[in-house]
């Protein structure tokens, strides 16, 4: 094992077992900061609309390439997760937080489960066809590629589904 | 997370993102936001636990509907591990 790779790993239990350290973390870190808010008012109530989920918390399908975790900066692509995919054949790669709960229980990061019983019980219009990961985590370059190609591919996936809100998930 | 969520609500779909980093996402400026004091890997709480998976993604929900202010941060106030839920 690098010393590198052991590193980033006592600092996944660190923050996962110290919520506060995310806190102080985020006060350090660069982020893009906006200067307005983008605004899009719901057509109808919740429970006559499809929702569609999103994560950044690195899920794809076993039969997915993984996300890459050798670039520092991260993997700007996505993946596509149908919401009746069995368990089995979906899992999470990144090693920037402890995702084990969620590779017991999808649902901690990605709540298709609930989401579909919501629908079931009428709380919820429909459940969209398909959820999108990302693994989040993306920095340099590649924020760019996020912002200009592969978030607005997404976003217009989203649209083609018949998604009419979207409920997002981090790590 | 925040910029994929503004990326989405900017083409017309609205968005509401459940944050685990209040101070980012201040910065940020997504739409709408549900901000639990949880560990990283745990934006829908701990694993097996319908309830508090079903309520976080109601209040979540919810949010779609109730929030007038674009940049609002709602914060539930549930405590890891000590909030009981039903």
């Amino acid at each position: 094992m690098i010393p590198g790779d052991l590193g980033n790993r006592v600092a996944v239990q660190l923050f996962r077992r110290l919520p506060w350290l995310g806190e102080a973390w985020a006060r350090r870190r660069r982020v893009v900061e906006a200067d307005f808010v983008p605004w899009a008012p719901m057509a109808k109530p919740v429970r006559e609309s499809v929702i569609a989920l999103v994560t950044t918390a690195g899920v794809h399908r076993r039969a997915d390439p993984a996300f890459d975790m050798t670039d520092p900066d991260g993997d700007p692509g996505f993946r596509v997760i149908p919401v009746d995919a069995p368990p089995a054949e979906v899992r999470i790669t990144h090693k920037y937080y402890d995702h084990s709960a969620a590779d017991r229980d999808l649902n901690v990061v990605l709540p298709v489960d609930r989401l579909r019983e919501l629908a079931a019980a009428g709380l919820v219009g429909g459940v969209a066809p398909r959820s999108y990961s990302f693994m989040g985590h993306v920095d340099g370059a590649h924020v760019r590629t996020l912002m200009e190609t592969t978030a607005p591919e997404v976003a217009r996936r989203l649209h083609a589904d018949g998604a009419e809100a979207v409920v997002l998930t981090p790590a | 997370m925040g910029l994929v969520q503004r990326a989405i609500e900017t083409t017309g779909l609205p968005t509401i993102g459940i944050t685990l980093q209040r101070e980012i996402t201040r910065r940020v400026r997504p739409p709408r936001a549900l901000y639990l004091r949880y560990p990283f890997g745990h934006p829908m709480g701990e694993a097996f636990a319908t309830a508090q998976q079903r309520t976080i993604l109601v209040d979540a929900l919810r949010a779609l509907e109730s929030v007038s202010v674009p940049g609002t941060i709602l914060e539930p106030g549930y405590r890891w591990r000590r909030h009981r839920f039903a």
